[in-house]
């Protein structure tokens, strides 16, 4: 045996450990991955056939000897085998070092004895397994898709989705196939008579007379009839009953007379149309300010309107005397008047027919003629006609009183006077009625209204309120904010 | 005598020279070893540490050790270059006449120990350099041989650093080895001063001489390196450069300058007498891990923030070893044991 063949043993026993570890390592590797697919196979049982277990345990087989196999080809160098050795035997690298050299032509007179001290170490080592294994991480798993695949094996076939779509084909097709299967139990699970007893029916055809459940009796044979039998069955909708015991309020649909006047559309009164102009000619600006030629157009207007019966010609007329004289400021306080008339005019046709509805007789003063917003008579009449039409003006539940009743109650509060400043007003006018007009109030407006939308979308909300009624509550309030 | 009977006695040489010196010096078994490292490698070792540690006894015990020239140079701001290197002087022979004759400085001996060299100007530092690298001074346009072997030990103190004059890094790479002598355990400190307090002074035999130096470092030269122990040598060098494309992180962020292929020399020979020195005949991973710090602690330059973070050479450079070995051997030795 030369000097060298000790070490080149070795070197291969280590190569060889080397070697049967990796086929194990990826041996393993393989199994786990192998029994994924396996997995997978089982629970197409249903669908591969009786071949599905054969081919799992194939998979198994071939995933296990495809692994050793790229284990076994994996080649593991001279120089790492011998560094491995050295350091599995805490040879210092004596090994590594001895083969390199021994076959270096520029060797040096200390490779000799460095060989022949390596050769001496080897051949007093025992031989043992020096390479350890590695368990690869997919291992751990293995387990699993195992006891999976044990499982599913034991298990029946699992149910397939069938993969077809939903079936929306017409009942009279469903009942031709009824007739072409013909089988019983294919007749208990066909849907189209679920589908039929679920239909609404038309609204001709509607019974509103309660049936009692004995109408409903059940054929023999027909194994829809347990349910047909339940007292649920029986149960349909009584809307009679449901309009006895239900909602009073719901009674006010039945009295046409005591329904609020919502059929008419009033934001688009002559008023209102008015109203709107006088403030897009008038907002924010001073009367020297304000266009003449403009005033005088609008004052035509409601002079042409006053003529199918208003009674705020006169106003209108002084207005135009006002406005030829350059006095641009009284021409807007006879506008002003003749607007007030005008509202108060569109008011009494409306007979008081607000949102809070009512007879006429109930309603106080509703059909009260109101005569000039200005030397109307006392307090009573200022608020009592068109009670509950806009905020303020109804009869408060509220223990102290209403916000414009106080206003004019108080000498000290009514008399405030003065120019409003300039620009864009935070207060409003809440004098609706004409009186005072002078005297713009400075109540929030807004925040009157904001009070009242609240309240009024809760209502919309909470209450029963006809749901046809929704919109023109809402634009009502719209108009409202449009003041 | 052969190859195995040269190593044998080697073993034994500096098994002697070793225990020579520990007849004197307590302790500091590894810096020794560092010490006879050196010189068997053929270079210069710099010592450093604190006053009183023995740095200069451990040189003059080892002088005294061999049979070799020793002399001692002190160095001080005032040394100047002719104090160490030599100059001509103008002498009168028999017949009256005057002629210039060379005056051999310290520097010519087999073993300089330079104290504290680190208290000269630059200009004295550099005297050395050429004296350290070709072994020979050149002085008057003349070039002359230093005594071989020629071995250099210089000593610096790490404290008191004002007035010193901190060796460049040129300098510093002409070392073969920076040894960091440390403080003696207590047991050592208990032998020291029964050692050095007693009457009985001690005697330091004379075991080698300088053409057995000569020879055993012809012989180190012999010992085989495997080419993935050189790879590893290489991999530590280039890893302490920060500009190296698969430098760790922590060169990238705590060095400057990395080692020069000086420094791989070091590690080689270093590594190699370190191995013959336990009789093997071929240099192995371990023995490059040794020498890695000594080798490479002085030719390793931080950056500021390395300075600034206080970072120890010798555990940054103990990161580069273990990051370089997991990127080479684990790496392809998955299955080992």
């Amino acid at each position: 045996m030369t000097p060298n063949a000790a070490l080149e043993r070795l070197v291969r026993q280590v190569s060889a450990q080397v070697r049967w570890r990796r086929v194990e390592h990826y041996a393993l590797r393989g199994l786990f991955w192998a029994s994924l697919l396996a997995v997978a196979l089982l629970a197409l049982k249903g669908a591969v056939g009786p071949l599905a277990l054969p081919a799992a345990g194939a998979l198994l087989v071939l995933g296990v000897v495809l692994g050793a196999a790229w284990g076994a080809l994996q080649r593991t160098s001279r120089a790492d085998a011998a560094r491995l050795a050295d350091r599995a035997f805490g040879l210092e690298d004596r090994v590594a070092t001895a083969l390199e050299w021994a076959e270096r032509p520029d060797r040096t007179a200390l490779v000799d004895p460095l060989v022949a001290d390596a050769t001496a170490r080897v051949e007093a080592l025992q031989s043992r397994h020096i390479i350890r294994r590695i368990v690869p991480r997919e291992a751990r798993f293995l387990p699993v898709p195992v006891v999976i695949a044990l499982a599913l094996m034991l298990a029946p076939a699992l149910p397939l989705p069938s993969g077809r779509l939903p079936d929306f084909t017409p009942g009279s097709q469903e009942d031709e196939k009824e007739q072409r299967t013909g089988s019983g139990l294919l007749e208990e699970r066909s849907r189209p008579e679920a589908r039929e007893r679920l239909r609404p029916p038309a609204f001709e055809e509607r019974e509103f007379q309660a049936r009692s459940g004995a109408s409903t009796a059940s054929t023999g044979g027909d194994l829809s009839a347990v349910f047909k039998d339940t007292s649920l069955s029986s149960q349909r909708p009584d809307f009679n009953s449901f309009l006895k015991r239900g909602d009073e309020r719901l009674k006010l649909l039945e009295q046409v007379d005591r329904l609020p006047d919502l059929a008419s559309d009033f934001t688009a009164s002559q008023y209102k149309m008015v109203f709107r102009k006088s403030k897009a000619l008038t907002g924010g600006l001073r009367p020297d300010q304000i266009s003449p030629q403009k005033l005088k157009e609008l004052l035509e207007e409601m002079e042409r309107l006053g003529r199918k019966g208003g009674n705020w010609s006169g106003d209108v007329g002084e207005g135009m005397e006002a406005l030829e004289g350059g006095q641009t400021d009284k021409a807007m306080e006879a506008m002003q008047k003749a607007l007030d008339k005008m509202r108060a005019q569109e008011e009494a046709q409306r007979s008081g027919k607000g949102l809070r509805g009512g007879r006429d007789n109930e309603r106080g003063g509703g059909s009260r003629d109101r005569r000039g917003g200005g030397e109307g008579g006392g307090e009573g009449e200022d608020f009592g006609e068109g009670e509950g039409l806009l905020p303020g003006k109804g009869k408060s539940a509220s223990p102290k009183g209403e916000a414009s009743r106080r206003l004019s109650a108080t000498p000290y509060d009514v008399g405030v006077e003065g120019e409003s400043r300039r620009g864009r007003k935070e207060g409003y006018d809440t004098n609706m009625t004409g009186r005072g007009g002078p005297m713009a109030s400075r109540l929030n407006y807004l925040g009157v209204i904001g009070q009242y939308r609240k309240l009024m979308e809760d209502a919309i909300t909470r209450e029963a309120v006809p749901r046809d009624y929704h919109s023109q509550i809402k634009d009502y309030f719209q108009a409202l904010d449009e003041r | 005598m052969t190859d195995d009977g040269r190593v044998r006695e080697f073993v034994t040489a500096f098994e002697e020279l070793r225990a020579e010196v520990e007849k004197v010096i307590v302790g500091h078994r590894e810096i020794i070893n560092h010490v006879l490292i050196g010189m068997f490698a053929g270079g210069h070792v710099l010592l450093e540490g604190v006053p009183g540690l023995g740095k200069t006894l451990l040189v003059k015990t080892l002088s005294e050790s061999l049979e070799l020239s020793f002399s001692r140079v002190q160095f001080t701001p005032d040394l100047m270059p002719a104090d160490i290197i030599g100059t001509n002087i103008i002498v009168e022979d028999a017949d009256g006449r005057k002629h210039f004759q060379f005056q051999q400085g310290p520097l010519f001996a087999h073993v300089v120990l330079a104290d504290e060299i680190n208290r000269a100007t630059p200009k004295t530092q550099s005297a050395l350099l050429e004296g350290m690298q070709e072994a020979s001074v050149t002085v008057g346009g003349v070039s002359r041989p230093l005594p071989a072997p020629f071995f250099v030990l210089a000593t610096q103190n790490p404290i008191e650093m004002e007035g010193t004059y901190p060796l460049p890094e040129a300098q510093l790479d002409r070392f073969l080895l920076k040894l960091r002598v440390r403080y003696p355990a207590i047991e050592e400190l208990n032998a020291i001063i029964d050692r050095t307090t007693q009457s009985r002074p001690i005697s330091v035999d004379r075991v080698m001489s300088g053409a057995k130096v000569l020879a055993f470092r012809e012989l180190i030269r012999e010992v085989p390196v495997a080419a993935h122990v050189r790879d590893l040598a290489s991999g530590i060098v280039m890893a302490t450069h920060p500009q190296w494309a698969d430098a760790p992180e922590v060169t990238r962020r705590f060095v400057r300058y990395g080692a020069s292929p000086r420094g791989a020399q070091a590690l080689i020979l270093g590594a190699k007498v370190r191995a013959l020195a336990e009789g093997r005949y071929n240099v192995s991973a371990d023995d490059l891990k040794a020498l890695v710090a000594p080798a490479l602690r002085h030719r390793v330059i931080l950056n500021f923030e390395g300075e600034a973070e206080g970072i120890d050479i010798d555990t940054l450079l103990g990161q580069i070893v273990d990051s370089v070995e997991s990127t080479t051997t684990q790496a392809r030795e998955p299955f080992v044991r």
